[in-house]
């Protein structure tokens, strides 16, 4: 009891994964503390899935370690398993069973007995309620989607896995399924996720590691990789068009119109007027926050070079 | 909430017998019928011109065998088409992410499939005993019943657990067909199910008895019917190593297989 309470619930150490000679995983380390929300952010293939199949135990790592409360997934894994769930990419179709009967199995391999009417409150909680008769092929993608998250919170995890949760599903659900995240956190869940929707990452995420071949290119608190990594975009029109502007966050000058592009940690009167420009001369003024998407572009492009 | 330590492998069991309940026109009826069309044609029309050492009826001599088939091939047909589908559909990466260990998986499956067996077995011999009721005047005694469950349930299991073993290392359905089909079934029918083999030539009797399946069907017929072609301390010693390789094969396969679905 007191390793689970002394270490982090997740903690992933110098993790590399080889599929014969392919690494999809190269020396990964990052943790997730309680009421946490960590966002794993790649392009396809960068090696999300692996890591996360790998802290299920669906696949061996060739190198390092996974502890989940200080518990050795490898060498513990009943322990281990036993606090996380695990929404996967694919749903999983559960051939001739019902949405009740998969819950009751599902909490049944975690050791956990629902009652009709915990199970019921699950259903209602994710909109399954009136179609717990159904099986899996009777449902709609999204039910689909919603029944596979039913399935990981049904033994009450502390932490939950989710694996690109909402591939595919619409805007509504989306917004539905991301609220409910923030519930979970609010009562201390540690969340990892996957996600193409960098918009969404940045809105949810308190951490987010980027990811590319396999190596976490950058880590560290979203906002302030926003910080760091992006620039504010400023539009200017002014009451006249002024001489060449001899200064580097000056991206074009056409007429009175003027784009510039200021470190993120720069107020936007700051940056117009450190960027030469009277500010008694502007007529209209439009102004862009860098964002997740900003970073993650800089980050993957510099990981390239 | 309740958490108990073994509800984790009761909860497989659970969907391992309602899984095959669901279908149970399939699983269990299909083969019913299948084992009363044997015990038709060849216990009922061609059995009387059929003469078996000892004095007992071909139809007497059928059941045991016909039992003993039904069991050994739904047992392995229920664990091998359950691990299929559930690589197919993606059920074995969620055991696999659940707190369940292996022998949690091997014990599951084939108590699962053990009951499968033994409801088609039951039933065969149930069948059996009607077309024996009607044909000699009289019910088929079952002379040592422990023998009979003995051998039942020990080759129920071996058999379960040889579909876990081939149904999680098969890439395809058709490797599976092909292991049921090639391997499997010849052995059976060439096991002595329909013929003693001690009816035929002395080099084809060594074959025979090369066969483990002869001494798990023959000691299900001294379990009915007190008499058998093998000696019952070999027959059970035989049983029991099956059982074990068959258990270590398992295991091996559920450690070192991939969960991965298809």
């Amino acid at each position: 009891m007191k390793k689970s309470q002394d270490n982090p619930p997740l903690k992933v150490q110098n993790l590399s994964k080889f599929y014969g000679s392919l690494q999809a995983v190269n020396q990964v380390t990052f943790e997730v503390q309680p009421g946490e929300v960590f966002g794993l952010l790649g392009p396809n293939g960068a090696g999300k899935t692996s890591i996360i199949s790998t802290i299920v135990t669906l696949e061996e790592p060739t190198q390092g370690k996974i502890e989940i409360f200080g518990h050795d997934v490898q060498k513990d894994p009943l322990t281990a398993k036993s606090y996380v769930g695990w929404v996967p990419q694919e749903v999983i179709n559960h051939g001739f069973f019902n949405i009740c009967e998969i819950i009751k199995f599902h909490s049944g391999y975690f050791g956990k007995s629902l009652s009709e009417e915990e199970t019921n409150q699950l259903l209602k909680r994710l909109d399954l309620y009136n179609h717990r008769h159904k099986k899996v092929k009777q449902l709609s993608g999204g039910m689909k989607r919603r029944l596979m998250i039913a399935k990981a919170l049904c033994h009450n995890p502390k932490i939950l896995l989710l694996d690109e949760p909402t591939a595919g599903v619409d805007i509504d659900l989306r917004k539905s399924l991301w609220d409910f995240v923030k519930e979970l956190r609010s009562q201390g869940v540690a969340i990892l996720l996957t996600t193409h929707y960098l918009e969404e990452a940045e809105n949810l995420c308190d951490r987010v590691g980027f990811l590319s071949h396999g190596r976490i290119l950058r880590i560290g608190q979203t906002s302030e990789i926003v910080t760091d990594l992006t620039e504010k975009t400023i539009e200017l029109i002014l009451d006249r068009e002024l001489p060449e502007l001899k200064n580097s966050w000056v991206q074009s000058q056409k007429g009175n119109e003027i784009h510039l592009k200021v470190p993120m940690t720069k107020g936007v009167f700051e940056g117009v007027r450190l960027a030469g420009i009277d500010l008694s001369h502007i007529k209209d003024i439009r102004v862009k926050d860098g964002d997740l998407e900003d970073a993650f572009r800089r980050v993957m492009k510099e990981g390239q070079q | 909430m309740k958490s108990q330590k073994y509800l984790p492998f009761f909860s497989l069991l659970h969907r391992e017998i309602s899984r095959f309940f669901k279908v149970a026109a399939q699983t269990v009826l299909t083969p019913m019928i299948n084992s009363s069309l044997y015990l038709l044609i060849f216990g009922i029309s061609l059995g009387p011109s059929i003469h078996i050492e000892g004095g007992i009826s071909y139809l007497a001599f059928l059941i045991p065998g016909l039992v003993m088939m039904a069991c050994l091939n739904n047992s392995f047909q229920n664990s091998s088409s359950s691990v299929v589908g559930a690589k197919f559909g993606g059920d074995l990466e969620d055991l696999k992410s659940a707190p369940l260990t292996p022998q949690n998986l091997i014990w599951a499956y084939s108590l699962g499939a053990l009951t499968r067996g033994l409801i088609v077995g039951s039933l065969t011999f149930l069948v059996g005993e009607i077309f024996f009721y009607v044909s000699e005047g009289h019910w088929l005694a079952v002379q040592h019943p422990l023998i009979l469950m003995v051998f039942l349930v020990i080759g129920s299991f071996t058999f379960s657990q040889l579909g876990i073993s081939v149904a999680f290392w098969a890439k395809t359905f058709d490797q599976l067909s092909a292991v049921s089909g090639f391997v499997l079934l010849p052995l059976i029918y060439l096991g002595g199910v329909f013929y003693s083999v001690s009816n035929l030539h002395p080099f084809w009797q060594a074959v025979s008895r090369s066969n483990p399946l002869l001494y798990l069907i023959n000691g299900v017929r001294e379990g009915i019917l007190g008499t058998s072609d093998v000696q019952m301390p070999l027959a059970f010693a035989v049983a029991l190593a099956g059982f074990l390789v068959t258990h270590a094969l398992a295991y091996w396969s559920l450690k070192k297989g991939s969960y991965l679905r298809w």
